[in-house]
């Protein structure tokens, strides 16, 4: 399923934890996924499987529910949108002094691999405080089945 | 001397009680009328869950991530690897400290720390001889 996570491949970020993944990229050959974004990329995004379903979630501070575009196709999850960092910059003349801009600006893509399987006519989404979840259902005959043991 | 003292409190604080992992947000400062603006991008914080503190001259901002996850979920894949976002800064003393405010929207928390009005900048008066 998500078996090769090695194809998203994660650049030299800022973070704290930078040294770990750069010594796993000396380590091993790189070819990575043509998809595949720099770590710290916006927005950020989590995925997480149950039995039944994929969740997706997508930590896209300032977005609201129309801001995000999601779609499905041959099992790629593809998320599209804009985010204006600073709405107002572009007003009036005086430019205002800016110390510091670490927050994304502008337009975005996020593409996902998403494992065979999935019922996208059930697949379902919402979104509070910038975080939209999306629930990716499996198709009912391809659930984990328990095998029940019998007494002999 | 209160940054030593903060400082070695911590050590002696037993390892299940030491802060957890933190994440840093992302922010973009700016000044415009006479006021510092800064925004932050924490996405998941709930007003609930958001802490902005100022200690002396020292701006912390930190706040919990809450997502609803469903019993049983592995995770495979994850950008986002802590449950917090915290940062901290240094302000001058010209920032009035005891004006912040504070707004929180779709994850984004934008502060506004107006100057003191002594140090607000002044035009001056050219009279006429």
């Amino acid at each position: 399923m998500f078996g090769d996570l090695k194809r998203f491949d994660n650049g030299i970020g800022s973070g704290f934890d930078w040294f770990r993944p750069w010594l796993d990229e000396i380590f091993q050959e790189g070819a990575a996924d043509i998809r595949s974004v720099p770590r710290g990329s916006f927005p950020m995004i989590n995925v997480g499987r149950t039995d039944d379903a994929v969740r997706v979630y997508v930590l896209a501070a300032g977005l609201a529910q129309d801001d995000l575009d999601i779609s499905v196709q041959d099992n790629v999850l593809t998320l599209r949108g804009r985010r204006d960092a600073l709405p107002g910059e572009h007003e009036g003349d005086r430019k205002r002094p800016c110390f510091r801009r670490e927050r994304f600006d502008g337009e975005f893509v996020r593409a996902i691999s998403l494992p065979e399987g999935i019922d996208v006519e059930r697949a379902e989404a919402r979104c509070h405080d910038g975080v939209f979840e999306i629930h990716l259902p499996k198709r009912e005959e391809l659930k984990p089945r328990r095998i029940d043991i019998q007494a002999a | 001397m209160n940054e030593v003292t903060r400082h070695e409190a911590q050590a002696n604080v037993p390892a299940r009680e030491r802060r957890s992992r933190a994440m840093r947000p992302p922010v973009d400062i700016y000044e415009e009328n006479d006021a510092l603006f800064v925004v932050a991008d924490m996405p998941g914080v709930t007003r609930e869950g958001l802490n902005v503190e100022v200690d002396g001259n020292l701006l912390s901002i930190e706040g919990e991530i809450r997502i609803d996850m469903p019993e049983g979920l592995t995770a495979t894949y994850a950008e986002a690897q802590a449950q917090r976002y915290e940062r901290r800064f240094t302000l001058s003393h010209e920032i009035d400290t005891a004006a912040i405010e504070a707004r929180l929207e779709n994850g984004v928390l934008h502060l506004r720390l107006p100057r003191k009005e002594r140090h607000r900048s002044r035009r001056i008066e050219i009279k006429a001889a």
